[in-house]
């Protein structure tokens, strides 16, 4: 009886993705049946000009979370290191302590503090609006720092706990077996971390909405503002919700959703793959 | 020498970060105190009102934060009330329960719901009462309801894989223990497991109400609006602090708007730092075990 | 002591109570609509009403406490929207309806105010007139300099708005005929962060509502008409629109009764200190 009842309790998040899902297809459907499919795949968003191409919007969102894990993956690995043997032993605590105190400050926070920190100094040095990719790429980085340290740090514990004696014996310095032992034997931890970073990144919505400046344009320089999939979902959500301009909502919603479960299927790999090798 | 060098230049690397880090945390937190704190009075909250009317009597309360604190305690009493049994019961049957295929599809699935971002948690909303408008409800609406139960989704596998792992990581000796005093299996769980596991699921259930508390995509398309007062129903349109936060950054139409906005952000700040000291006590319980 | 209890004085104290309770009855008989009823309005749309639909809701809330009015942005297009799915009761329109929305919701539209859009920029910026001309070509990109226009030496950031918003629309059509936006633009969600956009960016160039023009940013003159309130009810400034109130169909109950309240003097009072012209 019991059993049931957790069995259902179970089955309600299995549904709720598939409803998810469901709702998405359902509700883009009618891209599908028409010549709007093509209408889609343009890089000009003008739907004064019945022009819906979403292009601009898929190529921001990954140009922005690929750049921001660029920025944030090699801090991270820095900062994990440094706690892990590379750094004095005793600041490995109040460092994690900290990053652990970044994690807990929310999206709209950052974005706030970076459009009247980091906007204004963007625009101060540069040609531009202070809105733009490289705006909302600091940022993202710094938010999904955090996330992405204490993923690698539990990581390191898990295997340092397995070879820090071995290594001792073997005459290692801490940053000798940081480097040729734990990171090597981390690869599958390091990947996760990466791959989770992007899929963070990829569906932020309040720091591209709050910095990037909102411009659908493909991203072509550091300088200039773009869309990301999610703010563009944001923004246009409540149009006419019978025309073409409303239904591409539902199929960025549809590509961002498919993102996610390939990012989740990448995750899903690397998993198994460990657990082969045990 | 080649891996000297390497080592030197990976420990000046680490340096660095390790001093970038705690500095961005400092230059955050300053700044909000900065152009924060100035602002953060009994004004903040209640504007003009009296604060003990508002409290009390229920006054309305106009340019204050106060409403929108209201919306988003309700949003997270909503939640914990929705997603505690649902998530501590499906984090129960996933460790103890399920397994082989069974167990797989189902983690599949918690995987793939808590990499679902939140903006389309927001637009499922959206759509589902487009649906329900066209189909069994006509009169159905974006509103308080509605958000908390697209936060729910949003906060489920929080809630269901600490539950997991917190009992997961339970010694056997205590299912053993019990079997052998004759409990069934569900009542092991119930008598010995879950007391051994709760501050492990207590901390999953404050990170889950600190994601909801903080989230602002979902509430941005199921209902939350700049101005509504305190929320009247369960349908009615309501105000939350990320959200007024977000607004208030956007379209500030005077400088003491925008001090309101910093001075908001550290209220919000606050009431997450706690939620994570909290989770963060339970959880070193836990590993003292 | 006795002097001053004359009977001209009690007459004077008389007539004193008797316009005070005038004037408090006056002002209570607007909100006497309102007395002793429940329930809720839900507005949404134009952002350019919202000063003016926050102030209402602010006086009726305070004279009962058991209505709830919630007022929510989005700019004209989700005010149409919503309204006609039956979302909201009041969707706000800073433009007139099509005819295919009326056909389509079947919606009934009440003007309240004039209202101008002028070019925003910053206070910052020396630019005092610009030809509308300069304008389109400034907004379809081909001038991207300040410099070209008589300002300082800088590129000209450019902000525009979504395409859901009345003030764009009337823009586009009556100040850039219907030209090129070009798509390098930053956008906002509302007049008020289009002001907060173009009050912080000093080489700054959009468009807002004139009622949301004040000393944080500058409305640079159209060919030499200053896009003041007085000017388009003249008719001298030409960008102007009216701000409308729609609603699905005849409005009832409290809706009407809120419409009945921003039309009648306290509402005329409060849309022209929000910077509107007044339609009656």
């Amino acid at each position: 009886m019991a059993a049931r009842l957790l069995y259902c309790a179970a089955a309600v998040s299995a549904l709720a993705v598939l409803a998810i899902l469901a709702f998405l297809v359902y509700f883009s459907l009618p891209l599908f049946q028409g010549e709007q499919l093509a209408a889609l795949l343009s890089w000009h968003w003008r739907p004064l000009q019945n022009e819906f191409g979403i292009l601009p919007m898929i190529a921001a969102s990954l140009a922005l979370a690929v750049s921001s894990m660029l920025v944030a993956y090699p801090l991270a690995l820095g900062v994990c290191c440094f706690a892990h043997g590379l750094g004095p032993d005793w600041a490995a605590r109040p460092l994690l302590v900290a990053v652990r105190l970044m994690s807990s400050v929310p999206t709209v926070v950052y974005g706030l503090v970076a459009a009247f920190s980091l906007v204004p100094l963007i625009r101060g040095a540069s040609s531009g609006s202070g809105f733009c990719w490289l705006a909302a790429l600091l940022t993202l980085a710094v938010l999904a720092l955090p996330t992405i340290v204490l993923l690698l740090d539990s990581q390191f514990q898990r295997v340092e706990s397995e070879i820090r004696l071995t290594a001792a014996a073997l005459g290692l310095t801490r940053v000798q077996e940081m480097l040729q032992l734990t990171l090597p034997l981390s690869s599958r931890g390091l990947a996760l971390a990466a791959i989770l970073g992007f899929g963070r990144a990829l569906g932020d919505t309040l720091v591209p909405l709050m910095l990037a400046g909102n411009a659908p344009q493909p991203p072509l320089s550091l300088l200039d503002p773009m869309r990301t999939l999610t703010a563009h979902i944001a923004l246009v959500v409540a149009t006419d919700s019978q025309s073409a301009a409303y239904n591409s909502l539902f199929a960025c919603g549809l590509i961002l959703f498919l993102l996610t479960v390939l990012v989740n299927l990448g995750l899903r790999r690397i998993r198994m793959g460990a657990t082969a090798h045990g | 020498m080649a891996e000297r060098r390497l080592e030197n230049i990976a420990v000046v690397f680490a340096w660095l970060s390790a001093l970038l880090v705690p500095a961005l945390l400092a230059v955050v937190t300053g700044f909000l105190l900065l152009r924060g704190w100035p602002s953060l009075k009994v004004a903040l909250w209640f504007g003009d009102t009296p604060p003990l009317a508002a409290l009390l009597y229920g006054a309305p309360v106009f340019d204050g934060i106060w409403p929108a604190c209201q919306g988003t305690l309700y949003l997270i009493a909503l939640v914990a009330l929705m997603a505690i049994p649902l998530g501590v019961a499906s984090g129960i049957f996933l460790a103890e329960y399920a397994s082989g295929r069974s167990k797989r599809l189902f983690s599949f699935c918690v995987e793939l719901l808590a990499g679902i971002p939140s903006i389309l948690m927001g637009l499922f909303g959206f759509a589902l009462i487009l649906f329900l408008r066209r189909t069994l409800a006509p009169e159905a609406n974006t509103c308080l309801l509605l958000s908390a139960f697209c936060l729910m989704l949003l906060v489920l596998p929080y809630l269901i894989s600490s539950t997991r792992l917190a009992i997961e990581s339970l010694p056997d000796a205590l299912r053993l223990t019990g079997a052998s005093l004759g409990l069934s299996h569900w009542q092991v769980i119930r008598r010995i497991l879950l007391a051994a596991s709760a501050p492990g699921i207590f901390s999953g259930v404050i990170l889950a109400i600190g994601r909801a508390a903080e989230d602002t995509a979902v509430i941005l398309m199921t209902g939350v609006v700049a101005n509504a007062g305190t929320p009247g129903s369960l349908s009615a349109k309501y105000e939350a602090l990320p959200f007024h936060i977000y607004y208030l950054a956007a379209e500030y139409q005077s400088p003491a708007e925008l001090a309101q906005a910093f001075a908001s952000a550290l209220v919000l700040l606050c009431l997450t730092g706690l939620l994570l000291l909290a989770a963060r006590r339970l959880q070193a319980r836990l590993e003292i075990k | 002591m006795k002097r001053f209890t004359t009977r001209g004085t009690r007459g004077m104290t008389l007539a004193l109570i008797c316009s005070a309770l005038l004037a408090g009855a006056a002002a209570a008989g607007e909100l006497d609509a309102f007395a002793g009823k429940k329930g809720k309005i839900d507005i949404a749309g134009g952002t350019a009403h919202i000063p003016v639909m926050k102030d209402a809701a602010k006086h009726i809330m305070q004279a009962n406490p058991e209505i709830r009015i919630s007022v929510a942005a989005g700019g004209s297009g989700v005010g149409v929207q919503k309204v006609g799915e039956g979302l909201v009761d009041i969707g706000n329109t800073g433009r007139p309806l099509s005819t295919e929305e009326v056909a389509k919701y079947g919606l009934k539209s009440f003007a309240f105010a004039l209202d101008g859009v002028a070019v925003a920029v910053s206070p910052k910026n020396r630019v005092a007139n610009l030809t509308a001309e300069q304008v389109q070509q400034i907004f379809a990109g081909k001038i991207s300099n300040w410099k070209s226009v008589g300002g300082r030496d800088a590129a000209i950031h450019l902000y525009t708005r979504d395409e859901a918003s009345g003030t764009r629309e009337v823009f586009w059509e009556k100040l850039l005929k219907k030209g090129v936006i070009v798509e390098t633009a930053n956008v906002v969600a509302s007049n008020g962060a289009m002001k907060s956009a173009v009050a912080e960016d000093g080489d700054a160039i959009g468009y807002v509502s004139i009622g949301h023009l004040d000393e944080t940013i500058k409305a640079p003159t159209l060919d030499g008409i200053s896009p003041t309130q007085e000017n388009a009810r003249s008719g001298k400034y030409p960008i102007v629109r009216q701000l409308y109130m729609n609603t699905k169909g005849t409005p009832q109950g409290l809706t009407a009764a809120f419409i009945t309240y921003v039309m009648g003097p306290d509402g005329t009072a409060m849309t022209a200190a929000a910077g509107y012209l007044p339609l009656h």
